[in-house]
């Protein structure tokens, strides 16, 4: 009994310490555990595959710096599997601090597939009005973002000729943080212009985005930065790219943190009944 | 090891150790950083907001190309600020009334056709399913969720016997949707510890990639 006492008084700082080593350790000397890739991932991954050469993307970047380490390596992965595609990529936003994140992507992704700014990728910014933003992109994408992120008119993007509103987009893909994200490109871009909507999510959202699904709503879902580890491989698997994938490389600390939440969620478990057992008698 | 040179990458990992502090505990340190983070998130987003949309969609064409029509927004949205002013507070509905009608007829329809219509043909059990057993096994298994479920909260009959039953199943249902959440949420945890992690061992110590 003394032992599981003992487990129960375990100082907090020393599970955060030896939690923290056991994250570091796969980092610096990876396990090579590797990443299976799930049907999720798989009907997200395909449906931006068949599109036809040419056709424009819409990535809309609808979270923050604080979801970078899950939802970032989904926004390059994405990019640069529609660049070895020939698909013209548009970014645009509904999380004003997510602005920058973007035009990070854009400055980076493209330089390695030799594309153009204007030709093969168009950032639009951040606008106010997240529902009036994607009712307005159904009806005349120029009418709602007249200049781009960096102030270039529309009208000079030679892109743009062919992408008039959300009509011409095959596909449109939200890798969003909460709210607004993804549901609102189903409630406004796909219920009122059949849009077809994909999702790049976080964790901690993916339960909610499970009914979407089911139900055909969204085509395909990356959930995490297991997700994102996901479609990076399916990348690297169909020859796109050979670059670094951060979240591949994060996918060992993650299994193994696992596995230790899981331990201590066991032990704990054990340890407060045993105990509990003992106080009663 | 390669020690970053960098005075932007070294000013992110004293804020990231600052944070970190709170984990032994509350301290000046963190405190430091936390007000830092809110006050830098507020101007970033305020600045952002001028130059992406204040400027673009209401300065220009009201005040440079005389488009007079924006008065009406202007007006609107200068109504927001009367809140400040306790004789002219009323002012404030009006902005309000604008917004709350435009957004409810928008919506209503839009959630309607998303999250109910849609949603309830998602549980049909239709033709199709029958094709392949696993399918139809997860649409059964979907279909009892959300009858039952929705039983739980049905609250105008006593619920005992076979109804007892049903909702007990409900909250079994509910019960996994609660664990499948608290273990995405462990994972999501993991990764931002992971990123910074990356971060402080990659573009700060270049241990790693």
């Amino acid at each position: 009994m003394k032992f599981f006492e003992f487990l129960l008084r375990i100082d907090r700082r020393i599970i955060y310490a030896v939690m923290a080593a056991l994250v570091i350790l796969p980092l610096v000397r990876p396990l090579g555990l590797g990443v299976t890739t799930g049907p999720r991932a798989r009907v997200l991954f395909e449906a931006l595959d068949s599109l036809p050469e040419g056709k424009a993307v819409l990535i809309s970047v609808d979270f923050d710096p604080s979801s970078m380490p899950e939802l970032y390596p989904m926004l390059t992965a994405l990019m640069r599997h529609a660049f070895a595609k020939n698909l013209k990529v548009i970014l645009c936003g509904l999380w004003l601090p997510g602005s920058g994140l973007a035009d990070q992507a854009v400055t980076t992704v493209p330089p390695e597939f030799g594309k153009k700014y204007g030709e093969d990728v168009v950032y639009l910014g951040w606008k106010a009005g997240v529902d009036a933003v994607i009712l307005g992109m159904g009806e005349n994408i120029k009418n709602v973002y007249p200049i781009d992120y960096y102030g270039h008119p529309l009208d000079s993007l030679p892109m743009m000729d062919e992408v008039e509103r959300l009509r011409d987009i095959p596909l449109a893909v939200s890798i969003s943080a909460g709210t607004p994200g993804y549901a609102d490109w189903l409630l406004y871009g796909q219920s009122r212009y059949g849009l077809r909507v994909g999702a790049g999510i976080t964790a901690v959202s993916a339960a909610d985005a499970y009914p979407y699904l089911q139900s055909g709503q969204l085509t395909g879902l990356l959930a995490g930065m297991k997700g994102a580890a996901e479609y990076e491989v399916m990348v690297q698997k169909a020859g796109y790219s050979q670059t670094y994938m951060p979240a591949v490389a994060a996918m060992d600390s993650q299994s193994l943190a696992h596995v230790v939440i899981l331990v201590l969620v066991v032990v704990g478990n054990v340890a407060f009944f045993a105990t509990r057992k003992t106080k009663r008698a | 090891m390669h020690i970053s040179t960098s005075v932007l990458t070294w000013v992110a990992v004293i804020l990231t150790f600052g944070i970190f502090s709170f984990l032994w505990k509350d301290n000046p340190f963190y405190k430091f950083c936390e007000h830092l983070f809110v006050g830098v998130s507020v101007g970033y987003s305020i600045s952002l907001t001028w130059y992406n949309s204040v400027y673009p969609d209401l300065v220009t064409p009201l005040f440079r190309q005389g488009q007079l029509l924006y008065i009406i927004p202007f007006a609107l949205g200068l109504c927001y600020f009367a809140r400040f002013i306790p004789r002219v507070s009323w002012l404030i509905r009006f902005p309000m009334a604008f917004v709350l009608g435009w957004a409810s007829g928008v919506a209503i329809p839009a959630f309607f056709q998303t999250n109910i219509i849609k949603q309830i043909q998602g549980t049909f059990l239709t033709p199709s399913i029958f094709a392949r057993w696993d399918v139809f096994l997860w649409a059964l298994i979907t279909f009892i969720g959300v009858i039952c479920s929705v039983f739980y909260f049905f609250f105008s009959r006593e619920h005992k016997g076979a109804l007892k039953l049903v909702s007990e199943t409900g909250i079994v249902y509910l019960m996994v949707g609660f664990g499948a959440s608290f273990g995405y949420t462990v994972m999501a945890r993991m990764s931002l510890l992971i990123g910074r992690l990356q971060f402080l061992l990659g573009d700060w110590l270049g241990v790693i990639r």
